[in-house]
């Protein structure tokens, strides 16, 4: 037999975690029905990634990106999932974006540790002044990220 | 006085760390705010979707998404052949519920003949 691509299995236990999860309590799945389905979802991954690329193609593309696979859901006739796949998006970039800042706020904490404490003492006092330092400060900010 | 259950607002210490901590703070290790974004690994996705060879490049936010998406598929599915399972009075889902799902949802029609 040849090599299928359907080979490509996603992870059993993960795979049956989401089953049980979205079953009520008590409610059992045979090996083949779990391995079926492990087997459905291959599949409908190596689906949507062909009708992604096609919209990828459509716009002179050569990475897929996450509209690809949004418009791939739709053609698919899964509009329910649209939703649900934007919400998980954005909380997903929130996440992305906040591994990043973190990772350089670390390196700008180290340096300005002890300025940082003694600028949110002043904040608290004084809220109007502050609002002008605060801009100022977040013009700074968006200097160093560019770098 | 009497010695109530544990009450609803006001921690008591005096009783020691026997006493049912459970209200306030649940420990549940599967509920996690934004630590399970999704459950199936990107890696493998990249895999399936790397065996396209048309397709060239794709980005992580759409590895992710398609994560997402089969996950949804998953549990789609999955409920989709419980009720037929369901409608045989049977509380274990068989091989045969998945191909029923199949056959009677359109959106599964591309799953025929693949899954043999």
């Amino acid at each position: 037999m040849a090599e299928r691509p359907e080979d490509l299995n996603l992870p059993n236990a993960v795979i049956t975690r989401i089953i049980k999860e979205a079953l009520p309590d008590g409610v059992n799945i045979s090996k083949e029905a779990r391995s079926a389905i492990s087997r459905a979802a291959s599949v409908f991954v190596l689906y949507a990634t062909s009708c992604a690329n096609n919209f990828a193609m459509k716009g002179k593309r050569k990475t897929l990106n996450a509209s690809d696979v949004l418009s791939a859901m739709e053609e698919m006739e899964f509009q329910r999932f649209i939703t649900p796949l934007k919400e998980a998006l954005e909380a997903y970039r929130r996440e992305q974006k906040g591994k990043k800042e973190a990772s350089e706020q670390k390196k700008r904490d180290k340096d300005k540790k002890t300025d940082s404490e003694e600028q949110d003492r002043s904040r608290d006092e004084d809220n109007d002044e502050d609002e002008e330092k605060l801009e100022e400060e977040e013009q700074n900010e968006e200097e160093e990220v560019d770098n | 006085m009497a010695a109530a259950a544990a009450g609803s607002g006001t921690p008591r210490e005096e009783e020691g760390p026997g006493g049912e901590v459970a209200a306030s703070q649940p420990q549940a290790p599967t509920s996690g705010p934004g630590a399970r974004l999704s459950r199936l690994p990107l890696a493998r996705v990249k895999a399936l979707v790397k065996a396209d060879p048309d397709v060239t490049l794709a980005g992580q936010e759409a590895i992710f998404v398609l994560a997402r998406a089969a996950e949804l598929f998953v549990e789609t599915i999955a409920k989709d052949a419980y009720c037929c399972a369901q409608q045989g009075k049977r509380k274990t889902l068989q091989r045969r519920d998945l191909d029923n799902a199949i056959e009677a949802v359109d959106e599964f029609a591309f799953l025929e003949g693949t899954l043999d």
